[in-house]
């Protein structure tokens, strides 16, 4: 085989590279992490915040000698699988993982990949910890996934609450682009807002994701004169044009979102106009990122040249598989232990100032604690930095 | 109603000119460019590199992209394009061609330029707002203005010019231009330079109002594909008229079918379908065969 | 004689090699991997029809996505068998082919090619409106197929209670792809085939002897759309879901790529272009970041080279010595 050899050869070069570049190095035993998702062609973005989250946070542990689980040190190595966020790819992604003898998996980052990969991960023994919110794959009989952020029918609720209690909103619309996942969201988002008694005055508009002039679909949302437009599932590359196109129509209300979006994206695209959006985010806001996280964030900048603030709920995946196998090292190769170690595993979260915990959350949403709880930080953008908003826990 | 004509004028001068790019290799080459949608995603990368980053100029940074990917154009025919016409036994092999360029652009995007969404400052500060019956910002009237000024130099140059004849020459006929002393690798590499031109121009124009991001690409060349269709292929002016309607058709579409939500789309979609059906060579296009 | 030599090194080779070797080297990810170029490769072998009656098909990602839905719908919410589902899946995609091959087939060349690729997105959107699709949520959890026994003999065994689905599938997946190509094989070398290659040179002349073209080419686009509709539905069953992105415009254009790139002058050109292809990007994983670049990189040095296909390299004095 081929691939065999060019993977021992590059792997004996790697090994020959790190020993000669630092003779103190012990030579620690290889823990590999697996991460499927997108990371070429249009939908890139997706995946490689995440890729590269995991590769900055995997380099630093091995630069400070390692991880401890248990009794052993490893070296942490990310093994990448890009799946062209082709579902029948994210399957062979997913059993590519099994074959190295991974059981877990960062990824996919889509609905459709993470459907897909269901199988294949029960049936080989791989967690996986998709960004993909349909409840059922995190619903018994649903064992092997574990959500990796905070879901928007978690995030909808706290954002609507506070702003119809803080702002006075009262009537909101909803936009989604026509895909799977924005669609769903929207549906999410709508169910909220009703049960919240918010009045939902449009809730039917969509886009096509190439849509490049955005003022003849939001002419018709803005007819109608809500207080809070929300764009659900948005994806960052829409979203300066959005709202841009929004205030241009002279929208006054509120703009958010439930998905992650990034400072830089949203100066870049919509300047000033993108002042008051909100968006949920992780914790590099300068009021709760602890020294950790500011080092990732440097880490993160060395090696990539930009950071991108959607890594900061992405950075969250592996942390969580580490802490979870240190607290119960039988979980690196059988993941019932793992799975049993969830329920009450607990340890200090290191991105956040202050007590913030590490633990496994979605009882209420999924009827098993099936989610990792990720802080849900409610940023707001103002002149190019985000700012918190507020900071919420899911349950 | 106002609103949804200055919204139709404004999409369609926009996407006539990514079709004119398009029918121009077309018609002197018989290709399919998939590529062109990452032709133009690179001229807006260009553009963001001089004008949003080194802050040139804008008009600069326009002529960068246009020069680059004229240059570009002119290389891939003369280096892949015209060999691979030359040794190929069926035209529609330069199809898998074009397709590995729009995956090789894909991924030199990907490498040099990242990612994420870019944009650059406005050109024009400033919303035209009459009364809210028709609310325009002034750069989106700036961009329709350059885009018409653009398709009608274009016009005059392929009408007048020396190069523009011998383009249309070769456009109609090959062997018959041969014949008549048309240099005809010549003028196609100049033309497939042009048609990149094009496509650059767009590109940076553009992106001062949508930014620019590396997942436009493969999108914008089906939207191409769909005008030159309508329109029918290789005809300059059926490009424009294609263009043109397809705007419209968004435009009207998104306003008179809002409230049914995911259908506009599935509509133009069907209604090309229904209508090439009838009129299988576009509106103004040869009859095949 | 020396032909049939070779359909026997082929058939020993996918059906006790290929396990042999997996067994052996524990690679079973290779299951997967080989069953989606089984499947990507009936589909292809349709676009290759196409291309046969002279039209560039740039719209199998539909009718593989029609599949995908129809076997769903029917296994999920009727409860039938999904091996009574499959050639269903398939017969209702080719249906749809023919209410939508008449009047479209009268298109040639780029306008054909464009019309397919609208198409694609057209199911897409259809899918994602449509209340039987379950629209955006898309229909998951579908069980695995059960089995099939006539008088107490098990012809096919239940997948659920299997130690290794994956290995059943590869077996289902190997079967229907030699069913295809031996079928496309007998096709290209019937009166149809004939009639065809006429109507790929010469649709008006072929029509001037009495050729009844606009029946031929919807009798070659269901036929097509039949194989599309089949390789969705069995992809539907391997995921256990389907979604209105599960086949999109990228796959239409990769079964056109794998047909351009085994040479469409060969019936067997669209398995061996699948599989390099799949596999070509499965190699390049090594690579990275740079796995895109390579990729398209050798694509082009191979048209550049190879402009009709990877099958033309086989010179006629060697036809023998291959076989």
């Amino acid at each position: 085989m081929k691939r065999r050899n060019l993977m021992k050869s590059s792997a004996a070069l790697a090994l020959a590279v790190s020993v000669l570049g630092s003779a103190a190095w012990a030579e620690n035993p290889v823990l590999k992490i697996g991460f499927v998702g997108v990371t070429s062609g249009p939908a890139a973005a997706w995946g490689i915040s995440n890729q590269r989250s995991m590769e900055a946070r995997a380099d630093w542990i091995n630069e400070s000698g390692g991880y401890k689980i248990g009794d052993t040190t490893y070296d942490i190595e990310i093994v990448s699988f890009d799946d062209q966020k082709d579902p029948k790819r994210a399957i062979a992604g997913m059993e590519k993982m099994a074959q190295e003898g991974i059981h877990y998996v960062v990824g996919p980052n889509v609905d459709d990949g993470a459907a897909a990969v269901r199988p294949v991960a029960e049936a080989q023994g791989i967690m996986y910890f998709p960004y993909a919110f349909p409840k059922e794959l995190y619903s018994a009989p649903a064992s092997n996934a574990v959500l990796g952020m905070v879901a928007n029918y978690q995030s909808g609720p706290a954002i609507y609450k506070y702003l119809r209690d803080e702002k006075g909103v009262k009537t909101v619309a909803f936009v989604a682009a026509n895909e799977s996942d924005p669609l769903s969201q929207r549906d999410g988002g709508i169910a909220a807002a009703n049960a919240l008694g918010l009045e939902v005055v449009s809730d039917n508009v969509t886009y096509q994701v190439d849509t490049t002039d955005f003022t003849p679909v939001l002419t018709p949302v803005m007819r109608t004169q809500p207080d809070l437009l929300v764009l659900s599932g948005v994806s960052p590359a829409n979203a300066p044009q959005l709202i841009r196109s929004a205030r241009e129509l002279g929208f006054q209300g509120v703009i958010s979102t439930e998905t992650a979006q990034d400072a830089t994206v949203l100066r870049e695209g919509a300047g000033d106009l993108a002042n008051g959006f909100i968006s949920v985010g992780g914790a590099s806001t300068p009021e709760i990122a602890s020294d950790d996280m500011k080092e990732f964030v440097k880490r993160y900048t060395d090696m990539f040249g930009e950071y991108n603030d959607e890594s900061n709920t992405k950075v969250y995946a592996l942390e969580y598989i580490l802490a979870t196998l240190n607290a119960n090292p039988a979980g690196i190769e059988d993941v019932n232990a793992f799975q049993t170690t969830m329920d009450t595993f607990e340890a200090p979260n290191p991105f956040m100032k202050g007590d913030a915990k590490m633990r496994y959350v979605g009882t209420t949403s999924f009827g098993q604690k099936r989610q990792i709880a990720v802080p849900l930080v409610v940023n707001v953008y103002q002149d190019g930095v985000f700012e918190t908003l507020f900071v919420a826990e899911v349950d | 109603m106002e609103q949804i004509l200055a919204n139709g004028i404004y999409l369609g001068a926009q996407y006539a000119m990514i079709a004119l790019g398009l029918t121009l290799i077309f018609a002197l080459m018989n290709v399919l460019n998939f590529a062109h949608g990452q032709m133009y995603v690179l001229g807006g990368f260009v553009t963001y590199t001089f004008y949003g980053q080194l802050g040139w100029p804008f008009v600069i940074a326009l002529l960068a992209s246009c020069i680059t990917l004229a240059v570009l154009g002119a290389l891939i025919e003369r280096f892949l394009f015209a060999p691979v016409i030359r040794r190929s036994s069926r035209e529609e092999s330069t199809m898998l061609l074009a397709a590995g360029l729009a995956f090789l652009f894909d991924a030199i995007i990907l490498l040099v330029f990242g990612e994420k969404q870019r944009g650059v400052p406005k050109i024009v500060d400033g919303v035209f707002n009459w009364d809210f019956k028709l609310i325009m910002p002034y750069d989106r009237i700036l961009i329709c203005i350059l885009a018409i000024l653009s398709i009608v130099t274009f016009i005059l140059f392929m009408q007048y010019s020396k190069t523009g004849r011998a383009l249309r020459a070769l456009a109609q006929d090959r062997t018959a231009a041969q014949l008549m002393g048309v240099n005809v690798s010549r003028y196609s590499m100049i033309g497939f330079a042009l048609g990149a031109m094009l496509a650059g121009l767009v590109g940076g124009l553009l992106v001062t109002i949508t930014g620019v991001n590396l997942g436009m690409g493969g999108p914008t060349s089906i939207k191409a594909f769909m005008m030159v269709m309508i329109g029918g292929a290789g005809v300059i002016s059926g490009a424009i008229a294609g263009g043109i309607i397809l705007g419209f058709m968004e435009a009207i579409g998104l306003a008179v079918l809002s409230q049914y939500g995911d259908i506009t789309y599935l509509l133009i979609f069907v209604s090309l379908m229904i209508f090439l059906a009838i009129r299988p060579q576009g509106l103004m296009g040869k009859p095949w065969g | 004689m020396i032909q049939w030599a070779g359909v026997a090194v082929f058939l020993l080779a996918i059906f006790i090699a290929i396990p042999g070797f997996v067994a052996a080297s524990g690679r079973s990810d290779l299951y997967y991997t080989l069953t989606s170029v089984a499947l990507l490769s009936i589909a292809s072998a349709g676009v290759w029809l196409t291309f046969y009656i002279g039209r560039i098909n740039i719209g199998q990602g539909a009718f593989a996505l029609i599949g995908a839905y129809v076997s769903a719908i029917l296994v999920t919410k009727a409860g039938i068998s999904f091996w009574l589902s499959l050639p269903l899946a398939g017969l209702f995609a080719a249906g749809v082919a023919v209410l939508i091959g008449l009047p479209i087939l009268r298109l040639r060349g780029v306008y054909f090619a464009m019309i397919s690729l609208v198409l694609t997105q057209v199911v897409t959107l259809t899918a994602l409106a449509l209340p039987i699709t379950n629209g955006a949520k898309g229909i998951t959890s579908i069980p695995l197929p059960g089995g099939v026994s006539i008088f107490g003999l098990t012809l096919i065994p239940d997948f659920a209670t299997l130690e290794n689905p994956r290995l059943a599938f590869y077996y289902a997946a190997s079967v229907l792809m030699v069913l295809t190509f031996a079928a496309m094989y007998r096709l290209v070398n019937s009166r149809l085939g004939h009639l065809c290659r006429s109507m790929q040179q010469n649709e008006e002349l072929a029509s001037s002897i009495g050729v009844n073209i606009s029946y031929i080419r919807v009798i070659v686009f269901s036929i097509s759309s039949f194989l599309g509709g089949i390789g969705g539905a069995m992809f539907g069953s391997i995921a256990q879901s389907v979604y209105p992105s599960s086949f999109q415009v990228a796959d239409s254009v990769n079964f056109m790529l794998n047909c351009f790139l085994g040479g469409l002058g060969y019936v067997f050109g669209p398995m061996l272009g699948t599989l390099v292809l799949y596999f070509g990007w499965d190699l390049l994983f090594e690579l990275g970041r740079f796995q895109l670049l390579a990729y398209s990189s050798l694509l082009i040095i191979l048209m550049l080279f190879l402009p009709n296909g990877l099958l033309s390299l086989r010179l006629p004095g060697k036809k023998g010595a291959d076989k």
